[in-house]
């Protein structure tokens, strides 16, 4: 066991996670014992093939899923038993998700999907709006608050998904390939973003299959077999 | 927020709303249609009927049988008929047409025999009606109804005082009554005409024995039914017991009654209709609600993942299921009163004379009413599935 103060200040510690998904009386094993620590503050990417475990894994630390075996502390709450309503809170305060098909409500304005998560926590109409507007110029999107995803470019509308991620002001933020969708230059653009974010002090953990994109990242896992095989420090330029 | 998103998604499939709905719309409209009718129909009887005395039952031989003539309620009988215990008075239901004259007015009208407790209660807005001792003393007296008085009196003012003459017989008028409600309901036989006392029309006109029909009054209205046999038995044991004379008979109540069955049997027939309308308008909705959410797996499993709980969810599909469902609801309700209120003016009113409020507040109820059970019935399957959806593999739904 780690001492206590570790698992207080980390945004993320999984000790011994093990997965296992059970296909009738088939059981396939995909994450073998995971140990891993994220600090707050930290810029991380997780990288392996496919069947490599890092979407299992993504789940597990998005509360989406859990472990089958170990412990998983999320900034200092231990999250490993939760039954479906509690992880629904947990992911409602601590987490925001980004996707890479962005995921936004259709037929519905910028404002309406940034607040949706305030919305879930029932906070007021004018509460959210306010937030909203605050999260998009975050984003630099404040002019674009009425506007609706289909009239919205890709890079537009995922920064409108990562003002959502944002507003709940979560312990971590999640994103699966953010970039997946997106051309070259807009891409370049979504990663100067998350670097504004991970300056301001935001925990990143991100899964891609993009070298270039997981080199922006400050730390990069790799996973393979359900076991992390490379655990490197990417530049010291910044400090986590 | 939950109402204006479900709000949102119905406009935005407007076309599979709406066919969804349909069969809501058809149940709802049917019910509510049938209702309006229902209810002006059974306040048209009554309110035609109102002056129709309710203590008072009218007894006349069927016509059809064979022996007619032997059948008829003869003058003779109304002494022993008038002793059966509960009948109060027994009198002969006869009239006439004949040319009255007033002065130089001259119209054709009809002449009736009356009691003192008249046919009709309607008042009297000159004077009064008919009296016991009128009746005792066979007074040459008459009460004029409101479309004799119009005729003879076209000038109009109190014509109390002054005589009509009917042929030979020359009748002062004590009473004018007030003009009934018009409507087919009060084509009445007996009622109608200008009224003498009974006793003064057997003197004057009544040469035989035998009778059109004869009319009798009772102490309590709850023992007409009783009475009408207990007369026609009493008819049959006159003529010797014959068993096989038919007579029939007429009340308030059994007028009432009838036209109440007749629509107590439509409304049973149109509500089972509407039950299987919505039965059928439920499953369209509960399946529309499922494909609903089949589509939108992947919206689900974006709102689990940012942080909505399961009755959350639930409840989102639930109000969808609910708009949905009040809404084809209230257009049913509205296209119910509609075709019930063009009806009720167009018929009902027209014939009866009589003007019933269109039951707004039932309608509604009825509407509100089938919009709870069928959203609670259909609806709360598809929005539990929603709810249930394992977040993961709802993103992952293409």
């Amino acid at each position: 066991m780690n001492n206590g103060s570790t698992q207080s200040s980390a945004a993320i510690v999984f000790e011994r996670i093990t997965k296992t998904y059970k296909n009738g009386t088939l059981e396939v094993p995909v994450l073998h014992g995971i140990d891993l620590v994220v600090k707050h503050g930290e810029y991380v990417a997780i990288m392996g093939p496919s069947g490599s475990g890092k979407s299992t894994m993504m789940n597990i630390i998005g509360c989406l899923d859990r472990a089958t075996s170990g412990s998983y502390h999320l900034d200092g709450e231990d999250v490993s038993d939760l039954d479906d309503n509690a992880l629904a809170a947990i992911r409602l305060r601590k987490l925001g998700f980004i996707f890479q098909g962005f995921n936004l409500l259709a037929r519905t304005d910028a404002i309406k999907n940034v607040s949706l998560p305030l919305f879930y926590a029932g906070i007021g109409t004018k509460e959210r709006e306010r937030r909203a507007v605050a999260a998009l110029d975050e984003v630099g999107l404040g002019d674009r608050a009425h506007h609706k995803p289909n009239e919205l470019s890709g890079g537009q509308q995922q920064r409108v998904a990562i003002a959502r991620a944002l507003i709940n002001d979560p312990a971590v933020l999640l994103a699966d390939e953010p970039t997946g969708n997106l051309d070259t230059k807009t891409s370049a653009d979504i990663m100067a973003l998350f670097d504004k974010l991970h300056e301001q002090g935001r925990t990143i953990i991100m899964v891609t299959h993009d070298e270039e994109v997981a080199s922006q990242a400050r730390r990069i896992i790799r996973l393979r077999d359900g076991l992390i095989v490379a655990d490197e420090q990417a530049s010291p330029t910044t400090a986590g | 927020m939950y109402l204006d998103e479900a709000w949102r998604i119905l406009v935005a499939n407007r076309i599979r709303s709406l066919l969804t709905i349909l069969g809501l719309i058809i149940g709802v409209g049917a019910v509510v249609a049938i209702q309006v009718l229902g209810t002006s129909m059974a306040g048209a009887v009554n309110g035609a009927l109102g002056t129709f005395a309710d203590n008072t039952f009218i007894i006349f031989p069927d016509a059809t049988q064979r022996n007619v003539r032997q059948a008829a309620i003869r003058l003779s009988d109304l002494p022993a008929l008038r002793a059966i215990p509960g009948i109060q008075d027994a009198l002969p239901i006869e009239q006439f047409q004949d040319l009255v004259r007033v002065g130089h007015n001259v119209a054709r009208e009809r002449i009736g025999a009356e009691g003192a407790i008249p046919f009709n209660n309607l008042p009297a807005i000159y004077g009064r009606i008919i009296s016991s001792s009128d009746v005792a003393l066979a007074t040459d007296v008459c009460v004029l109804p409101y479309d004799a008085y119009t005729h003879l009196f076209p000038q109009g003012g109190d014509p109390t005082g002054q005589s009509i003459y009917v042929g030979p017989h020359r009748y002062l008028i004590v009473g004018v009554l007030s003009k009934p409600k018009q409507g087919f309901l009060n084509a009445n036989f007996g009622g109608g005409g200008i009224s003498i006392p009974w006793t003064t029309y057997v003197r004057n006109y009544i040469r035989g024995d035998s009778i059109f029909a004869a009319r009798f009054v009772t102490a309590d209205a709850s023992d007409i039914p009783a009475l009408e046999l207990a007369v026609i038995a009493k008819l049959r044991a006159l003529r010797g017991g014959a068993q096989g004379l038919a007579y029939q008979m007429f009340d308030k109540s059994q007028v009432t009654g009838s036209i109440n069955g007749i629509f107590n049997a439509i409304t049973l027939v149109v509500g089972l209709i509407g039950a299987v309308s919505l039965l059928v308008a439920g499953i369209g909705i509960m399946n529309i609600m499922l494909v609903s959410v089949a589509e939108r797996t992947r919206e689900i499993g974006v709102r689990k993942a940012i942080g909505a709980r399961r009755a959350q969810i639930l409840w989102q599909f639930f109000i969808e299921a609910l708009l949905l469902c009040s809404s084809g609801c209230m257009i049913g309700m509205l296209i119910g009163l509609a075709i019930g209120g063009f009806v009720n003016a167009a018929f009902i009113v027209r014939l009866t004379g009589t003007t019933v409020a269109i039951p707004f507040a039932q309608a509604f109820g009825i509407a509100a009413g089938f919009a709870v059970i069928v959203t609670l019935a259909f609806g709360t399957y598809p929005a539990y599935r929603a709810a249930r959806l394992d977040p993961i593999e709802a993103l992952r739904y293409e």
